[in-house]
This record gives structure tokens, sequence and C-alpha cells, in this order.
């Protein structure tokens, strides 16, 4: 490579992965970011309520700027990558010395590194071997472990905290990267959808979020499901009992509510919602004969299944409204609640003769059965319920919980265990004077390094002073020999 | 430096104050029945925080040291009463208050009063005080006009995880606001001009009352706010999620006449940097200042009282009631905590303006506070992280997805990248110091949009909180 893309490839790598390109990453993300909350996005938006909202020009430009779908567009993908390009550059312009700084400790100051430490103090002493002993009980006593580094007659002190908390931004930005990762897998891997079931009915697909289906590995079989209310009305629980059905074999079955998931090879299903079909369950009908008194006949009608009223006639259960409004000719429903059912009959007799009736239980004079050879009177109306499961399939998960339990870590880490090292070194001048070299640095905050030096200084100060003070000769006690 | 007697004068008048309102409350509990319930403790908490930081500021513009530590005494004591809120509201709904605005907004008044205490007695930083007490105010004054009943939790909510996202997101929530504190003073110890406070103050209370106006100006001149049902106790609704609204006469045209004049030192401040002579234009933009800081009080206290009394015209037409209809504080309770946030913010301009020399003699040097608001987040963005990532979890239990893009999630996200920057500009040099004390503030105020903001403004799943 020649000297000028060298030096053109140097300043793009200085670029990269300098910290300043990095902030200002983080705040076009964050820029972009908000964008995405104030302009309607059109995953989670009904597409009527888009065009509602905007007027169709605006929409159009957002749609073409992608603003309208921020967070899958190619730009946002780039600002994300730029960042993963300049974390992973970042770190492995700084790592070497924090590799370094952790594998090979520094147990000795040369004289220049002395001198140019910004924390340090000499201290005149006398006897060098008392000073560092001093010193050591010093270094102790302050929560440092004090190492003897050299050989006799030059015996420096090292001790070091938190040596491998050097590392904790690595882990950091590592864990950081993982949950990316995990995060890139899921968007391109996983999916996300949603069933609807009906006790006693089974599905082998689910519906994406975009609308395609998705069959499933296994099928997926509803035995109960049901709503538990709190006294004031407001749900207090949805829950649905599931079974997992591989080669005609239950191999799960689960009781699952919201907060509690099933999970089957891999695939997720949560409890989301729970409600009324608008179709009806079962009907408890009487039936009556109009030409024979006293006869009554109990019986229950399910959609699609004829049920035997005597030897010659059936009567089937052909159309349901739930909430019946007439408007001009058509029949229609207001609702999905059993506000206003209608029920229309076929009572099918010998010959294929079928009769069909509509009853009205709100209005009996509207049911019409003129000519049927049975009258219905409408005991109970169960109507059908459905329970609602979202589908989630989320290979990368694992990572995304490692990922932020090892970020969270880290930086707790990284800021109360910050790496230091303290240092005593004795100093011979040229001319013959002992004086002892005490130093300490770290990586972080100075102030508080600086505070804790000072405290040791005076500790180790106090302790020669006082072993000075034992020195000094006072009255001499003098025994006497004991004499015989 | 310590005052003359004038001290005792204060500290009598601000204690017989509290003394006054706290028999009232009393009063009134005593009446109502039942002494020791959660709102009376609330009441309680809320005299004795404002007492509180009436004595902050006044240490502040004194540099008296009996104020401050009378003030200290107050909160500790506000700070009891808001722990007995709390375990009263534990104990009656039988889990830690977490389900719903009212319930986090005091667990965060909680946190707030626990954080100004700690940074007190840890970091001798006593003035601070005087920027999260007023937080904390506002806070239990919002929280009297939300609705406060308790509620058993809806099957979303219910789940461990609630307590621990909730109570991260508090945590985290109060340590940004205490950064903020102390970002704000570093700005003062670091010499930024007076009248750049003044200019975004000035611009920053403007905001609060085009944002009133631009949603509520009546062209009849009036205010819009919307109508209460009192016996009910919740907003009378026109048609579904349309609120009923009111117009309340002529306050429309007293908050525009306030919001000119609180632009105006703005206005000035930004023809004092073309003029020659800049200083009679910034003493007349003071001046303007105190004149808006004084029709901020009467706009305030108008709005009180005609809340309260009296029926008005419904906007909408409609013939229940002859179209009259009554309202009540609990119907606009941000307009509230704007006006109230916007008259503290003056408030302590105007101490900044009068005793700037005195205050930056009380607190702590630029340096020592840009380490401080540094560790301060440094507490803060890892409860932040875990806050995050607990929530994500969570709605990975509840609907099947870690992250939607949700409004609150995304915003929480931004908060998290702006104080992810905030702690990447010490090692970039150049960017300590003025730099990222700015940061920190605008740190701050996302995380206010992600509490509050996204709430009210960008309604999603979270609807809940």
């Amino acid at each position: 490579m020649t000297d000028h893309a060298k030096s053109k490839g140097r300043a793009i790598w200085l670029w990269l992965s300098s910290i300043r390109v990095g902030i200002v990453l983080l705040i076009l993300l964050g820029i972009v970011a908000a964008v995405g909350t104030i302009v309607l996005q059109r995953p989670l938006t009904d597409p009527e309520k888009m065009e509602r909202a905007y007027a169709p020009d605006t929409l159009r430009l957002l749609d073409s700027l992608g603003l309208t779908d921020v967070f899958h567009t190619w730009w946002f993908a780039a600002l994300l990558a730029l960042l993963g390009i300049n974390i992973v550059s970042a770190s492995l312009d700084r790592l070497p010395l924090a590799w370094h700084y952790v594998m090979r400790p520094y147990p000795r100051p040369a004289p220049h590194f002395q001198m140019a430490l910004p924390v340090q103090k000499s201290i005149a002493v006398r006897h060098m071997d008392q000073a560092i002993a001093a010193t050591e009980r010093a270094f102790r006593r302050h929560g440092l472990r004090p190492r003897r580094v050299g050989q006799d007659g030059s015996i420096s002190l090292y001790a070091e905290r938190n040596r491998f908390a050097r590392l904790s931004a690595y882990v950091v930005h590592l864990s950081l990267l993982l949950l990316f990762g995990g995060g890139i897998v899921d968007a391109l891997v996983g999916y996300r959808g949603f069933v609807t079931l009906e006790p006693g009915r089974q599905v082998k697909e689910i519906t994406l979020r975009n609308g395609s289906n998705k069959p499933l590995p296994f099928a997926l079989r509803c035995d109960g499901a049901g709503q538990e209310n709190y006294p004031d009305g407001t749900p207090k629980r949805w829950w649905s009992k599931l079974a997992v059905v591989q080669d005609g074999l239950d191999v799960q079955t689960k009781e699952i509510e919201v907060n509690k998931p099933l999970v089957a090879q891999g695939i997720r299903f949560y409890q989301s919602s729970y409600g009324m079909t608008g179709h009806v369950g079962a009907i408890e009908l009487t039936a009556t004969k109009p030409t024979e008194a006293g006869f009554s006949k109990n019986l229950v009608v399910r959609p699609g299944d004829p049920v035997a009223l005597d030897a010659e006639h059936k009567v089937r259960l052909v159309s349901f409204v739930p909430d019946f409004v007439k408007t001009g000719d058509r029949i229609e429903s207001r609702s999905d609640r059993p506000n206003n059912p209608a029920i229309q009959l076929a009572v099918e007799g010998p010959g294929g003769a079928v009769d069909l009736l509509w009853i009205f239980p709100y209005f009996p004079d509207m049911s019409n059965s003129k000519h049927a050879p049975y009258d219905f009177v409408v005991r109970d109306l169960q109507m059908g319920y459905y329970t609602g499961l979202q589908v989630s399939y989320e290979p990368g998960a694992w990572a995304v919980w490692v990922g932020s339990v090892f970020l969270a870590l880290g930086l707790m880490v990284a800021f109360y265990f910050i790496p230091m090292r303290f240092w005593a070194v004795p100093v011979d001048d040229s001319r013959g004077r002992l004086s002892l070299w005490l130093g300490a640095a770290s990586t972080k905050n100075r102030e508080d390094l600086a505070a804790r030096f000072q405290r040791l200084v005076e500790d180790v100060e106090k302790d020669l002073q006082s072993e000075n003070n034992r020195e000094r000769p006072g009255p001499k006690v003098v025994r006497m020999p004991n004499t015989a | 430096m310590e005052a003359p007697a004038g001290g005792h004068l204060l500290l009598a008048l601000v204690g017989l104050s509290m003394t006054i309102l706290l028999i009232t409350a009393l009063m009134g509990a005593a009446k109502q029945g039942g002494l020791l319930t959660e709102a009376n403790f609330l009441t309680v908490s809320l005299i004795l925080y404002g007492g509180a930081t009436a004595l902050y500021v006044a240490y502040a513009v004194t540099g008296t040291s009996r104020f401050v530590t009378f003030a200290s005494l107050a909160t500790w004591v506000g700070f009891a009463a808001s722990t007995m809120a709390v375990a009263h509201r534990w104990a009656e709904a039988g889990r830690p208050p977490f389900a719903n605005i009212y319930e986090m907004l005091l667990a965060f008044v909680w946190t707030l009063g626990a954080l100004t205490l700690f940074v007190e007695k840890r970091y001798g930083v006593r003035v601070i005080g005087t920027v999260t007490l007023p937080l904390a105010v506002v806070s239990v004054l919002l929280m009297q006009v939300m609705p406060s009943g308790v509620h058993p939790l809806v099957p979303a909510l219910q789940s461990v995880w609630l307590h621990i996202h909730v109570s991260l997101a508090m945590l985290s929530y109060a340590g940004c606001a205490i950064s903020f504190a102390l970002a704000m003073m570093f700005l003062v110890q670091d010499k930024m001009k007076t009248e750049s406070f003044l200019a975004w103050t000035s611009g920053m209370i403007g905001a609060v009352y085009v944002g009133a106006l631009a949603t509520r100006f009546d062209p009849s001149g009036g205010l819009r706010v919307a109508a209460w049902d009192a016996a009910e106790g919740h907003q009378i609704f026109f048609a579904e999620r349309t609120p009923l609204l009111v117009v309340i006469p002529s306050l429309g045209w007293l908050f525009l006449v306030v919001l000119l004049v609180v632009l105006a030192p703005l206005g000035l401040y930004l023809w004092s940097r073309t003029s020659e002579r800049p200083e009679p234009v910034l003493d007349w933009a003071n001046r303007m200042f105190f004149v808006g800081a004084l029709l901020q009080i009467i706009a305030c206290g108008v709005f009180l009282l005609r809340v309260k009394e009296g029926l008005y015209r419904s906007v909408q037409p409609t013939d229940v009631n002859n179209g009259l209809f009554p309202t009540h504080l609990s119907a606009s309770p941000f307009l509230l905590a704007g006006a109230a946030g916007a008259l503290f913010a003056s408030l302590l301009y105007l101490m900044l303006s009068w005793r700037r020399s005195g205050l930056e003699r009380m607190i702590p040097p630029s340096d020592t506070l840009d380490v401080l608001t540094y560790k301060t987040i440094g507490i803060a963005f890892p409860l932040l992280t875990l806050m995050i990532a607990a929530g994500a979890y969570w709605a990975n239990q509840a609907w099947g997805s870690y992250w939607s893009w949700d409004p609150k999630e995304t915003w929480a996200l931004i908060t998290w990248l702006v104080y992810a920057g905030y702690l990447h500009m010490r090692i970039a040099r150049g960017w300590r110091g003025r730099r990222a004390a700015y940061f920190a503030i605008i740190g701050f105020a996302v995380v206010m949009f992600t509490f509050f903001g996204v709430t009210y403004l960008l309604p999603g799943m979270h609807a809940y909180a």
C-alpha cells in the first residue's frame, strides 16, 4: 500500500474509532428515534388511520423518506451498523493498552515515571527498612495488599486494586454488541404473529404480523379458556388450557395466563386476550308441536349438527345473528354481543321438505313459524368464545438477555471498582540522604485517588514520626546488675 | 456569612405558616374522619417540603446557615411523612405502589426526598434542595389532582417484574433529577452569564404558556378546560375519548398577557446582543421578568379561584344542563403542573439574579460539581440500563415481544442514548465541563418527557403509566 493510501486509511481509522464520532452517532440515533415516535409508524398503525392523519401529499413524502417506518429503513440500519463499527474500532484501538495494564503490572516504576506522576510525595527517612515496614503497615490499614519488590538493599512496595476492572469497558461494549446481535438475528429469522383458538379446536398455523400465514411444526389444541373478573367487573385473569400435539400425541400441556406463556420448540404462545366470537356456541331449545298439546322436547343445537326431533324430522341451525337489525332488505348485526339474537332454524322433514323459521327470543311476536310442524322456544344461549394468543419465535432472545445482564454488571464494575496502583520506592539521592517516594495512579476519578493517597501518606508520616520519637534518646533506665 | 437577626424573622414566618397550614389540614382531616390516611401524610409532606423549599431558597439568597439547618430538618420530617404515605398505600393495596401514574409519582417523590438527603449528607451539597424539592412539591401538587383510587391490577401488571421495573425507573429518574440540579449549579459556578439563564428561563416559561394557549385559547378570549363531574370524580365526556370542554371567560386574555410579558425578557435579551450598550436593555429585561413572575402568580391565582366556583359554557354544543358545567383542578392537572413549574423556575431565576455572588460562595466549586454530576449519572445510568432490560424482559413475558419500538420504549432508549453520550464526553477531550452539563440538563428534560410526555402526548401500549 502506498504511503498516501496508508495515511488515508489511518485517517479513516482514527475517525471511525473516535469518541466524538460515537457521540454524534448516538445523538443522530436519538433524533431519528424521536421522529419515529412522532410520525405515525406503519407497522403499529392502521392504514386508514394513517390516511386520516396526514394529507395525501404529506403521506407520500413521509413514505418516500421512510419516516413512516423509520426503524426498518436501510439508513437506520446503516446508522446502527456505523455505531457498531465505531464501538468495535474504538475498543480495538484501546484494548492493547488495557490488556497490557491487566496482564503486566508495573511493580517498580522507573525514575522518569516517578517524576512525571501527578500524585506523588517524597518523605525523608532515616532507616529505609523501618520506613518500608511502616509503609507496609499503613498500606494494609488502608485496605491495600502490598507486595515487596526487588532484593535486599532495594526493596520497594507495590499494591493495586481492581486490576481486572480495567477491562470492564470492553465487557460493556462487547455485551452491547451481543445484544445487538441477538436483535439482528431475531429481526432476520424470528417472527411474531397471533392466533385465535376456540375451545375444542386445533390449529396448525398462525397469522404473522404482515398478514401471511405460517405453518407450525405441530398442532396446538385449546381444551378450555376463560376469563375471571374482579368484583368491579374489570378483568382479573385470562387463561387457556393448551395442548401441543405432535404425531397425534399430546407432547405438552399447560394452562397459560398473561405473563406465563407456553414454549414449544422455541415458539412461544402468550395469553393475550379473550372475547366473544360473535358466533353462537350452543342453543338450548324446547320444541313443541302445535298439533299435539303437551308435547315438549328439550334439545341443544350447535352450528352444523342437525338434531333429531322425531323419527322423521330433524332440526338444524341455519343462521345466527347476535345483534339483529334490519336495514332495508338486509339483515345485519350491530355487534358481536347477543343483544338482540335472531336464530334461523331449518326443520327437515320426510321427502326432503324443509321449513325455515326465524326465532327472536326478545320479540316472540316476530317469530314466524307458520307452517312448520314444530314450534321452538329458546331456553338458553351460549355464545362462542375465543382465546387470543400472541405467538413469537425469537431465537436471538437469549443473546439479548445475556447481553443485558453483562452490560449492567460491566457498567457497575466500571463505575464502582476503579483500578488503582500504589508504589513506595526508596530513593537514595547522590548526597546520601534517604527518602521514600510514594506514588499512586488510577484510570479514573483522580480527585478520589488524590484524597485517598493523601490519607495514606499522612498515615505513613504519622507512623514514621512515632517511630522517630521512639528512637530519640530519652532518660535511660540503668539496670543495676544483680550483685550478689 | 452570617446574616443579621433578620434570619429569625424569616424562620419564624416560615415556621408559623407551616404550623397554620398543618393545623388547618389537621382540622380538615379530623372533620373527614381518619387522621392517619395516605392523603393526610401526603399533605403533611407537601407542607413540609414547601416550607423546606422556602428555607433553602432563603439560605441560597442570604447565606444564613440557620436556614439550611431548619430546611434540612423540614426535609427530614417531610420525608418521614412521604414514607408513611408510601407505607399506607402499600398496606392498603397489598402491593408496592407501582400500578399507575399516581402511585409512580408517590414513589418518585419518595425517591427524590431520599436522594436529596443522601446527597446533602454524603457530598455536602446543601443547596441541592433548592432544585429538587420544588420538583417534589410540583409532583405532590399533581398527585392531589389525580385519581387516587386503589385498583386491582389488570392481568398484564400481575407480575413481579412490575415492581422491579418501576422501582428501577424511580431510582434512576430521581438520580437523573439530582444530576440535573448539580449540572444547573455547575453552570452557575462555570460563570455562565446571568443573561443566558434569563433567556433560557424566559423561553421555557414562554413555551409552557404557548403550549397552554395553543391548545386552549378560545376565540371568545376565554381558556378551555375540561369539564368535571364532581359526583363521579372524573372528566365529563362528550363522545368516546373526547372530553367535554368548557370556557372560562377572559382567562385566555390573561394568559396571553402573561405570555407576552414573559417572552419580553427573551426578546430584550436578543436585542441586547446586537445593541451597542446592552446593560440598560438587560436591566429592562430583568424588570420585565420580575413583572412576568408577578403576573404568573396572578394568573395562577385567578385560575385557581375560577376553577373552583361557577358553571361555564361548554364548547361542544349540548343541551344537557343548559350547556353549563362545572370544572375542577383535577380536570387540568398538566395546566396546573406547567404553571406551578414555570413559577418555580421564575423564582429560582430571580434568586440567581439577585444573589448570584452569594450563591457562588455557597455552592461547591465547578470542578467538584462536574465530578459530582458524573458520579450521580454513573449511579443512575446502570439503573437506567437495568430498567430498560427489565422492562424488555417483562414485555416479552406479557406481550411476546421484548422490543416493539413503542413510544415509551423508544423514548427510554433515547434517554439512555443521551446519558451514554454524556458519559463518553469526559473521554473526548474538550467536551468536559460546560458541554457535558448541557447534556446532563437535556438528558433530564428527555427523562421528564419519557415519564410524562409520552403518556399524555403519544399514547401506545404503555397506556397504564
